[in-house]
Order: C-alpha cells, then structure tokens, then sequence
C-alpha cells in the first residue's frame, strides 16, 4: 500500500468513525492495520424490501486506490436478493468498475449501494446467477461488466 | 493549530480551522491541495493528483467530481500569497502555466475601415477579396505556399469561393482543361482590376 492511498485511507475512516451517516455501520477496530481490508455494515432503510436487514460489505483496497476502484463485495451469511447482486456476493454496479472516479469515497459507494438496495422492487438475484457464479473469477474487478439496466 | 487561548475556545477554534480548509482539499487525496489546480468546471486537486488520474485512464479524460470533460491544458493554477517557495515545473509532470491571452492589437486603419461589420463595409470588403482571388487560384494550381498568403489576405468569403473553385487535380499544361482554367483565371484579373480602379475613382 503507498504512502498516499494509507493518507487518504486514514482520512475516509477518521470521517467515518466520527461521523457515520445513516445505515452505514463501522466497526471501530473493523479494518486491519495495513488499511488493506474493511467490513463494513450496511443496514436498509426504512420502507424498503430490506428494511432493518444488516448485510457487510467487504472492500479491499490496492495500492493504486484511489486511482483504481475498490474491491467490493458482500461477505457473509446473509447475501441481498437483489437483481444486481449475485449470490456470490459480487455486485454489478457501474460505479465500481468503468465509472469509478477517485472523487468517490467508501462511504459514496456504501450510500450507493443502499439507494440500490432501496429502489429495488422483488428479491431476486439476476437472471444469469446460476452461470456467473458457476464461471465467474473470485475477485469482482475482473469480471467485465456489462451495465444495461438504470432503473433499480 | 493556534494554543494560545483556553482550552473551549481552542477546540471550536480548531473545528472551524478544519472546515476552513476543508474547503480547499483535493478531491483526490482529500489533504489541503498543493501546487492547486481548479478545472473549468470549478473544481480543485493537486496537479499531481489530477495529472495521475489523467494518466490512468487517457482515453477517457472526465473531471473526478462531476464527470464533465476535463484537459490538462485547460486546467488554471491557482497561486496564493506567499506558497509555492519550490517551482513546481520541477517537480514531474510540470504543472500548466497559467493562461494569459493578449488584448487584440491595434489594427491597420485601412483594414478597419474594409473589413467593417456594417452593409457598406462589408460591400468594400468583398471587392477587395475578388481583387486578389487571381492571386490565390493561380497559386494554388502551381502548388505553391503563396496559396495560404491569398487565403489569408482575401478573408471569409475568398476562402468560400476558393473551396468551389480550386480544380481537385491540377490538369496538365496544355491540356484543354488548362487553357480554360488560363482563361477564367484572366476573366477574373480583368474584374479585379475593374473593381480596383472602380473603387478609385467612384
């Protein structure tokens, strides 16, 4: 990890930690020493499908961050039904991949993911799960996405 | 950070410096931006944040924050008083200069006078370009670097009438399609010189 992805790094979590925004959980001893891995919780919002769930998320961070996006994923027993979430845990969010930009931030991409979670309409996993998670690689930056739906 | 007052005043004294200069991070390394630049779209990093992330994805240049199209040479250093004691060119990549544009000098009154938005001006300016049009057609046919001097010289409406007129292939001398081209590039000598001496002596 370079000097500068720990700065900033350093920087997202003191924020986080001292002022964390609604349904965005942060352990205070949750990330490791070299910054590298974080858990975090996420809990969905009021008068959604997933209302008082808490699901983690899993972020690993390279040594290019923030210049290159996250690692993100859902960890855990508990994997949102969601129509872009695949059972695996893997999310199909454009953000993470192709429009990633280093302006964004966890907690950016934690809201993102709940105003996902908050718009969706039926529990399902995408259509193609069965073979995404039979052929996909385990780590969700190398799958390339294809982002056809902005509705959900 | 100050110390110097007591303990409460301190603490809300720091809080407010953290918002002060919250406003000037980097949208980047979200540290206080150093060798600042700001986009056309209003929006502050480091030049060597910005110049990273401009490397990292060369074939799609967007402003971090707002996603609008964004050019390394059209982003402004900003300087304040006083930083900035090491120069930052030094420093790899160089940051871009500042951009300073120069007032349009004064030009040729005769110029003015020709080239004039109004109807009458506009009328002195198109006989002008006809007068010279000659000049740039014949060029032009001979390949020669005089062909951009008539160009130049005629102004819009030359440059239209150029494009129409300028043959795709130069014919061969001789050839029948060279003496007609000889023909009309004299037909439109006479007229130029006809304006000419119209416009002296009426």
């Amino acid at each position: 990890m370079s000097d500068a992805s720990r700065r900033r790094l350093l920087k997202e979590l003191n924020q986080l930690q001292t002022e964390s925004p609604p349904g965005i959980i942060i352990d205070k001893n949750s990330p490791d020493s070299d910054l590298k891995q974080w858990r975090i919780g996420v809990v969905g919002a009021k008068g959604t499908l997933y209302e008082g769930e808490v699901f983690t998320l899993q972020f690993t961070f390279g040594s290019q961050y923030p210049f290159s996006s996250p690692e993100v994923m859902f960890v855990g027993d508990t994997i949102p039904a969601h129509p872009h979430i695949y059972s695996n845990g893997h999310i199909c969010l454009s953000i993470l991949a192709d429009d990633w930009t280093p302006a964004l931030s966890v907690q950016s991409v934690c809201l993102s993911i709940l105003s996902m979670l908050s718009s969706a309409r039926e529990k399902k996993h995408p259509m193609d799960d069965a073979i995404y998670v039979r052929t996909c690689s385990k780590n969700p930056s190398k799958t390339r996405w294809w982002f056809h739906d902005d509705k959900v | 950070m100050e110390q110097k007052s007591e303990e409460p005043s301190s603490s809300s004294n720091e809080n407010k410096k953290e918002e002060d200069s919250a406003r000037f991070e980097c949208n980047i390394c979200l540290d206080t931006a150093k060798d600042a630049v700001v986009s056309m779209c209003g929006h502050l990093f480091c030049w060597p944040c910005l110049s990273q992330w401009l490397e990292t994805r060369p074939e799609r240049q967007l402003c971090p924050v707002c996603k609008s199209a964004i050019d390394s040479s059209k982003v402004v250093p900003i300087y304040g008083r006083g930083g900035d004691s090491t120069d930052p060119r030094k420093k790899i990549p160089p940051r871009p200069k500042g951009q300073r544009t120069e007032a349009p000098p004064q030009s040729f009154p005769g110029f003015q006078w020709g080239g004039g938005d109004g109807v009458g001006g506009g009328n002195v300016h198109f006989s002008f370009g006809i007068g010279i049009f000659p000049l740039s057609f014949v060029a032009s046919w001979f390949n020669t670097p005089i062909a951009g001097f008539g160009a130049n010289f005629g102004g819009g409406n030359e440059n239209q009438q150029q494009q129409q007129n300028q043959p795709g292939t130069s014919a061969a001398p001789g050839s029948h399609q060279y003496q007609e081209e000889e023909y009309l590039a004299n037909i439109f000598k006479y007229i130029g010189i006809f304006m000419l001496i119209w416009l002296l002596f009426v």
